[in-house]
């Protein structure tokens, strides 16, 4: 084992630690799963840590309706190859109002099909603790994020009064009414991901892969059409391009980058030769400044 | 097993396993006063060692004009502050992690706010440190809070220290001003179980010694920060610490019955004796199962799961050890802890304590002193608040396994809990533990008209009625205290 990939044995070490004292502790967890590769390696580290058991929480995914359709595929396959409990919520009442990402501002439409289905699931599990893929050098406010990031009544997140957390002793004790956001990733870096998914040979998502996809330039970002649902601005054609995504959330949201790295090494050696932040390819979050801080109080993740 | 079989294995296989945990990985914490150039600091160490991306970069240039704190400077602080009232503030409220790595190692930089209010958010930080950089000012020297912030250092068990004398540009880059600080550091740091001091004189803000040695400054012979980071010996992990593994979770799978947990200390081998400290059984070590293969040996910072040849009925909150050089179980602790909720110690309130993996209701607990940061010497005192760091006996309902903090870290340390509301009130290190009745004449429980009447007989009167009705609770009280081992003296 190298210098350089000799760490992950350690950050490893210490997420299945945390998702062992979130298992015994908490009376519903909950995994959420976004498809994404760092759900990949998340509910990898669930499975070694209760092994040979099962991961005694179902996942549960937060569907706008607006996830590429690989994505869909990969969600459906990955639960039916390790038998685990699959919850997928999509906020029927935002639907219904044809919240979407043409015609609602990025920061409505994430508000009511992301923030606000996901506290209906949660409310309606009646979990009182989820497990998420956040990792602290995400972004600014996630920096700030504990392990165990306890949740007012609503999901709110106050980052003034966050619970001080010592050492390895992580207190799962809930007051009325908080829930809590678990997250076993905090340490890891968008380059460890890469590395953890190389090194245990995991599957990803093939839109990580770069591959010829219709793309349609905007605002010097690209999007990927990935069906008829796309609206065009006046002029605008799709036309084939070798790209990937970097990031993976609603489509018309990410934007994905020209890339010929088409494996896991050719990812890992890309990545960490990045010159921009990972998140530069999510467009809710250049909203506004402190615009993550923002949603994360309401509840988001 | 003979003693020369015993040597060989411990000789080559244990530390082959053992490598990937030292060394791969350095936590640093980094506090120092208000204005001392904290966040300036860490902005520059990314910033150098490329820890930053170009979209960050611009988006700190557009940043710093705004701010324009240097003039037309890059304001590297803002690399740190995440949250708005952070940034409106201009001062670091909450911990902030950073994550850089150069071809020699990854590191963790734990950003921790110099607000003397914010020193409990300062202590969950350094808990989880390797290493800490205390920032002080070359124009003003070591200060009260430089003090403070040793002083949480060395309770949670911090052993490398690097004094960053910052600002230097400001003093002339002056050899006995640094001089004067080291030895000032040095003097204050005697009483703490630092094992590694290691002055650095720096400008953050010019980049000097930061990354690149400075040449402002020819008289100082040793590494820039960075240079040191990247060179420091962590730890060394010491294969004779006694196996320790507190467990987590049984886990079953059909036949399958294990013991989860992570190693805390030492190292286990299969066939070897492992016994549940509290209860004294004890079985053989058959198997170590993780998801990626069975292990033949478990070291200290493995996620494992044991399994036995017999079981031991034990659950979560059990401490596995090795046969011979067991944890302590103990009812009766001395502990020094950091107060970290706003409302004060109450010793009528519930409180829970939190060890390893195990909790348990405290009994009654007591605070005998507080620890002065002007002098560093402890005052008694039967009340402590936030930001305090105190001096305090435990008394359990029943025992417990644990271990001497020095000894043992994570064996040794605690959180308590407010056992109504669930938040952590104070974290604390174990200086003293023992079981059983304490010796009458060294540890009796006094209890006094004045403490029943606080709280147990709050609702009682001076009449007849009322005055024998307090006899009898003081009675009862001392029937449960005595039932759980606390000699207790009735004086009312």
């Amino acid at each position: 084992m190298t210098a350089l990939t000799a760490h992950l044995k350690l950050l490893e070490a210490e997420s299945i630690h945390i998702f062992r004292e979130a298992a015994a502790q908490f009376r519903a967890p909950v995994l959420l799963y976004s498809i994404g590769k760092d759900s990949t390696v998340l509910l990898h580290l669930a499975r070694k840590a209760f092994w040979p058991a099962k991961p005694p929480f179902p996942m549960l995914h937060i569907d706008t309706t607006w996830k590429f359709r690989e994505m869909i595929e990969f969600r459906d396959r990955t639960a039916r190859e390790f038998g685990l409990d699959l919850i997928v919520h999509t906020n029927h009442e935002g639907l219904a109002r044809n919240i979407n990402p043409f015609d609602h501002p990025p920061s409505v439409y994430t508000d009511v099909m992301k923030t606000q289905a996901l506290r209906q699931a949660l409310d309606a599990g009646g979990f009182d603790a989820a497990f998420g893929g956040a990792r602290r050098d995400e972004e600014a406010s996630r920096a700030k994020e504990r392990v165990f990031s306890f949740r007012a009544a609503g999901h709110r997140w106050d980052p003034r009064r966050q619970r001080p957390e010592m050492w390895q002793l992580l207190n799962g004790r809930l007051g009325k009414g908080e829930t809590v956001r678990i997250f076993p990733l905090s340490n890891w870096t968008e380059g460890d991901v890469w590395r953890y998914l190389q090194q245990e040979n995991l599957d990803v998502v093939p839109l990580y892969f770069a591959k010829e996809r219709p793309v349609v330039e905007r605002d010097g970002q690209f999007i990927v059409v990935d069906d008829e649902r796309m609206v065009f601005e006046p002029g605008e054609k799709p036309e084939m391009r070798k790209v990937r995504f970097r990031t993976l959330g609603c489509w018309p949201l990410t934007a994905a980058m020209d890339s010929d790295a088409d494996d896991l090494d050719a990812i890992v050696t890309e990545t960490l030769a990045a010159k921009l932040s990972e998140r530069s390819g999510r467009l809710i979050d250049h909203d506004q400044a402190g615009a993550m801080e923002m949603k994360k109080r309401e509840g988001y993740f | 097993m003979p003693v020369a079989a015993l040597n060989e294995d411990i000789g080559l296989a244990p530390q082959a396993a053992s490598a990937p945990h030292t060394g791969a990985l350095l936590r640093l914490l980094t506090c120092g006063s208000v204005d001392d150039g904290k966040s300036t600091l860490i902005g520059r160490l990314l910033w150098d060692a490329s820890g930053v991306t170009d979209d960050q970069r611009a988006a700190i240039r557009t940043a710093s004009v705004n701010r324009a704190v240097n003039g037309e400077k890059i304001d590297f602080s803002l690399l740190l502050d995440g949250l708005q009232a952070e940034r409106e503030q201009g001062i670091t409220i909450d911990i902030a992690w950073r994550y850089f790595e150069t071809p020699s190692r990854r590191f963790i930089i734990i950003d921790s706010p110099g607000h003397e209010q914010y020193t409990r958010n300062m202590a969950t930080g350094a808990s989880h440190a390797d290493l800490a950089i205390l920032l002080v000012d070359a124009r003003h020297g070591v200060k009260r809070q430089t003090r403070r912030h040793a002083a949480i250092c060395d309770l949670v068990g911090i052993k490398k220290v690097v004094l960053a004398v910052n600002k230097m540009d400001q003093m002339d880059w002056s050899e006995d001003i640094y001089r004067a600080i080291d030895s000032d550091f040095r003097a204050l740091a005697e009483g703490f179980g630092f094992t590694e001091i290691m002055t650095i004189p720096l400008a953050a803000l010019t980049g000097d010694n930061v990354v690149q040695r400075s040449e402002n400054m020819d008289w100082y012979g040793g590494p820039s920060l960075l240079n040191y980071l990247e060179s420091v010996d962590p730890e060394p992990l010491s294969i004779d610490a006694p196996f320790r593994m507190p467990v987590q979770l049984v886990l079953r799978d059909g036949d399958f019955r294990g013991y989860a947990g992570t190693v805390t200390s030492g190292e286990i081998r299969l066939g070897e004796r492992v016994v549940d400290a509290r209860s004294g059984l004890g079985a053989t070590l058959s198997r170590i199962a993780t998801m990626s293969g069975d292990l033949d040996v478990a070291v200290k910072g493995d996620a494992v799961t044991l399994e036995l040849d017999t079981d031991l009925d034990i659950s979560r909150g059990a401490v596995l050890s090795e046969a011979k050089r067991r944890p302590i179980n103990a009812d009766v602790l001395e502990a020094r802890l950091v107060w970290l909720a706003d409302e004060p110690f109450d010793p009528e309130m519930g409180y829970l304590l939190r060890t390893a993996t195990d909790l348990n209701p405290v009994t009654s607990m007591s605070v005998s002193a507080l620890v002065d940061f002007e002098t560093l010497a402890s005052t008694p005192a039967h009340a402590c608040g936030v930001n305090d760091i105190a001096d305090c006996r435990i008394l359990l309902g029943r025992s417990i396994a644990l271990d001497l903090f020095r000894d043992l870290p994570l064996t040794g340390n605690f959180i308590l809990i407010n056992a109504i509301d669930g938040s952590t009130v104070a974290g604390g290190v174990i200086t003293w533990a023992q079981s059983g009745a304490p010796t009458v004449g060294d540890n009796v429980f006094v209890l006094d008209r004045a403490l029943l009447a606080r709280g147990l007989c709050a609702d009682l009167g001076d009449s007849p009625a009322d005055q024998a009705e307090f006899h009898r609770r003081a009675q009862e009280a001392a029937i449960l205290l005595r039932s759980v081992g606390v000699p207790v003296l009735i004086e009312i």
